[in-house]
């Protein structure tokens, strides 16, 4: 019996909140011409702090596809645990010099390199120092209530506990800073609430993969 | 060594050690081919003074690569393989040519990731073959490179090549004076500078420094004869042009501006501008316009 328990409790704290007692928040972001924005993170955080604990920690990956982080950006709960499971038939040396999470994965390929604990809350900036222009973003958040734009520009942060939230957005190429994005918004189980981002994005500049500086025939 | 040229047997020995060296690395290794063609107007094709001699053209170019990355470890990594190129020009059909070279290059970087400073030293052999096969050549480089990215933006280097031109001496037009005219050896530096005006737009400038051997094609002509070391028949352009070689400097600029249409792929369009003063007071100017488009798989 004290399992059986153990296992609806445990079932619960993954699913996040109860069934029928969830809210949803649903989100737009769009630039400053009006552009749909994908790869945009929209964050959650609940007023009432046991809220943030309902979730535990995933296991999750980022991939390396043609030479290119895959998804370019990912959102992780803090404390989780990340494989970059390489695809290529190459070797990929992934490193990081964010101050959210400094590491690096010697020259691996396969599933050969160990998972990295994202363990501190902030953006890190993947690279490969075999092919400099690859890069990616892994953001690792404070609050297990987060989502990622997709093409359309949308997200929704579904089983959100009802209450309030400030609620955040970022962006690799945002001009300022996540904190000006943030509002309180208050949802409940009645229906999903929404809201829209405007943000002002500056161009994305990353290093070529193809470019008069690559002499002979390699970067 | 010989005639003052690498050997080909010598350099072919020194490839095939460098492939034996990175046999274990082979299994994990990089391949990255690319093609790249182009059109350009050169203003002096045969780099001649007088507006007489002067004969402008159009090339269009075309080249294969492919290369092999053997990653080594602690920001090491060997780099081998060649190209596969050709060069049609639209009035002086003699100088069409293919090319075929190897390549070796090995690349430091001095810490982890797009900003850290690198060096590279890295050898080439090519052989050309002309239309007007006279202009034959076995062309041997040696290049030291060195740069870094400082920024997202902003990415400098530098390279220095030394190279060495072996073509088929041709016979003395004059007794006398050699008529190898075609051989040249040559000093180069350059030193570039790329500025990302987008995410997909990139400006470079390039300045360049070039010391030695020079080929001015001209109708004979006392002033350019008495300074020149080898004097040789250059049917390519015309019964009466002759190939007189100088000891020369060249000094260049180039301004150039591209655009990643894709992921994989680069439009590019450049102005380049060259001034040699060679011995004699043989002096010209060449100004070369070109569009490229590269792509890398």
């Amino acid at each position: 019996m004290n399992k059986l328990i153990t296992a609806a409790a445990g079932l619960i704290l993954v699913c996040g909140a109860i069934p029928g007692l969830a809210a949803e928040l649903h989100v737009l972001v769009k630039d400053h011409r009006g552009r749909l924005v994908a790869d945009a993170v929209v964050v959650a955080i609940p007023a009432e702090s046991k809220n943030a604990r309902l979730a535990k920690p995933p296991v999750d990956a980022v991939d390396q596809v043609d030479k290119q982080f895959v998804p370019y950006v990912k959102t992780v709960f803090v404390g989780s645990k990340v494989h970059f499971p390489n695809s290529d038939n190459i070797r990929h040396q992934v490193y990081s010099f964010s101050p959210a999470k400094k590491f690096e994965l010697p020259l691996y390929g396969g599933t050969d390199a160990p998972p990295v604990i994202f363990d501190k809350p902030g953006v890190v900036v993947l690279g490969c120092n075999i092919h400099d222009w690859m890069v990616g973003y892994i953001y690792v958040s404070e609050t297990p209530f987060f989502a990622k734009t997709e093409a359309a520009g949308t997200a929704t942060l579904a089983d959100l506990p009802p209450g309030e939230y400030t609620v955040r957005v970022w962006h690799p190429s945002m001009e300022h800073g996540e904190e000006s994005t943030a509002r309180q918004i208050s949802v409940n189980a009645d229906g999903p609430a929404s809201a829209t981002w405007e943000l002002s994005l500056k161009p994305a500049f990353r290093v070529p993969r193809v470019s008069g500086a690559s002499s002979p025939g390699y970067p | 060594m010989e005639n003052g040229h690498a050997s080909a047997p010598a350099v072919a020995s020194f490839a095939a050690f460098m492939l034996l060296a990175a046999a274990p690395y082979a299994a994990r290794s990089d391949w990255a081919v690319g093609t790249d063609a182009g059109v350009r107007h050169d203003s002096n094709v045969g780099n001649a003074q007088l507006s007489s001699d002067i004969v402008a053209d159009s090339v269009v170019d075309a080249r294969l690569s492919a290369y092999r990355l053997f990653p080594l470890g602690d920001g090491l990594g060997l780099t081998l393989g060649g190209d596969l190129a050709g060069e049609a020009y639209h009035r002086i059909t003699g100088l069409n040519n293919a090319s075929l070279d190897a390549a070796f290059a090995l690349k430091k970087k001095w810490g982890l990731g797009a900003y850290a400073p690198w060096i590279r030293v890295g050898g080439t052999v090519a052989r050309s073959s002309y239309r007007d096969d006279y202009r034959n050549a076995w062309d041997y480089r040696a290049t030291l490179a060195s740069g870094r990215r400082i920024d997202e933006r902003w990415n400098v280097w530098a390279e220095y090549t030394y190279e060495d031109r072996a073509a088929n001496a041709g016979p003395e037009v004059v007794p006398g004076l050699s008529g190898d005219a075609y051989s040249q050896i040559s000093h180069n530096l350059g030193a570039y500078v790329e500025y990302s005006l987008s995410d997909r737009a990139f400006l470079s400038l390039g300045l360049s420094g070039r010391h030695g051997d020079v080929v001015s094609t001209s109708a004979p002509n006392a002033m350019i004869y008495y300074a020149s070391r080898a004097l040789a028949e250059d049917p390519a352009f015309g019964p009466e042009a002759y190939a007189y070689k100088l000891p020369g400097t060249t000094w260049g600029a180039r301004l150039g501006v591209s655009y990643s249409t894709t992921e994989h792929s680069l439009l590019g369009a450049a102005f380049e501008r060259f001034d040699t003063h060679a011995d004699g007071g043989n002096d010209y100017t060449k100004t070369i316009v070109e569009i490229t488009w590269d792509y890398r798989f």
